[in-house]
């Protein structure tokens, strides 16, 4: 497959599954069924687990792609990630938290890592 | 003033913090497409990206997708797993969209970000057509924001004056802000637990490059043999 022709199917499938996924709920109760208990169970739960398991999935990326050892065994990261989530408890500002957390790490793998 | 610009003001205004969110994240992720996907002309993707999906998560995850040439149906199943909280979403938004046309709903749908639902589930106009007017506007706003936003990091790309090394961990903090803020819920915790518990141990199994679809598998399997304890539903019919 051409560049081309990826990029306009990939953007074909995740707005495809972003649309449907948000029409989910619209879509059920359109015609007036009511949602089965246990797609609204898993949804709900569902929702947290693959966020943290993509967040999971972001620091074992990070170790994947470079030694153990660099960035003071992932200390970099760790703080990064306290400060990211400290600041979000205490300020609830998520923009604030993602700028600052992001600044702690790009400083950190450029000036010290 | 007429009542359509008082309407118009107030989307605006409330839209404000957004502007500030989504330019800077968007500014962010469309650097690195720029950066890191290896494509051409990486402002006109950006744009169409953007605008068709409006998912900040995704527009990271885009950029790695796009390098390593993911299979579809990879993408297709990782797309439901970083939006699957959107299909909880409309549940709330039914009896307020009901008998509207069917393009402002179809749009109303389409644009429904986080933060977007937000605003819109905070907006008290009691008026049916004002507050339809209202939840569009202010979905056009963020909407907009989006788009500019990763178009203008994805142009600004690699003639930015400072090392862009690291920034990629905007989108591990977008996934922590998430995180943090449904864990401010005790319902979420256990499952938050379990979800990043199956993802570590299929990290060790499968590898980091694998671990999404198994990890997937097994957190939905707990899940469903767990109901009992983790549905509150479940519980106060036993009780």
């Amino acid at each position: 497959m051409s560049t081309t022709a990826y990029l306009w199917s990939l953007i074909a499938v995740t707005a495809g599954v972003t649309l449907l996924l948000r029409a989910f709920p619209f879509l059920l109760f359109g015609s007036g069924a009511k949602t089965p208990p246990v797609i609204e169970y898993i949804g709900k739960v569902l929702s947290p687990a693959a966020i943290a398991m993509l967040a999971a999935y972001c620091f074992a990326c990070y170790f994947r792609d470079r030694p153990l050892s660099a960035h003071y065994y992932g200390a970099a990261e760790l703080i990064a990630a306290v400060v990211v989530i400290g600041l979000q408890l205490w300020k609830k500002n998520p923009l604030i938290s993602i700028l600052c957390g992001t600044a702690v790490y790009m400083f950190f793998v450029q000036k010290i890592g | 003033m007429s009542d359509r610009f008082v309407i118009l003001k107030r989307a605006f205004i409330d839209s404000l913090p957004v502007l500030m969110g989504y330019s800077a994240m968007g500014f962010a992720a469309g650097v690195l497409l720029s950066a890191h996907s290896g494509i051409d002309f990486a402002g006109v993707w950006a744009f169409l990206t953007s605008a068709t999906s409006i998912s900040g998560a995704l527009q990271f995850m885009l950029v790695d997708w796009i390098a390593k040439r993911t299979p579809l149906l990879d993408v297709a199943l990782l797309t439901f797993c970083l939006n699957v909280r959107y299909a909880m979403y409309g549940f709330s938004l039914i009896d307020r969209f009901k008998g509207i046309g069917f393009w402002k709903k179809f749009y109303l749908i389409w644009s429904l970000t986080d933060e977007t639902y937000a605003l819109e589930t905070e907006c008290k106009i009691p008026e049916k057509k004002k507050n339809i007017r209202y939840c569009l506007l202010l979905a056009f706003f963020d909407h907009s924001y989006w788009m500019i936003g990763v178009t203008a990091g994805a142009l600004a790309g690699k003639a930015l004056p400072f090392s862009n090394k690291g920034i990629d961990f905007a989108m591990t903090a977008l996934f922590l802000v998430i995180l943090t803020d449904q864990c401010r819920e005790k319902l979420n915790r256990l499952p938050a637990l379990i979800g990043g518990g199956a993802a570590f141990v299929c990290c060790l199994i499968f590898g980091a490059s694998k671990m999404l679809i198994p990890s997937m598998i097994l957190m939905i399997t707990i899940f469903l043999a767990c109901r009992k304890i983790l549905d509150p539903a479940k519980k106060e019919k036993n009780a």
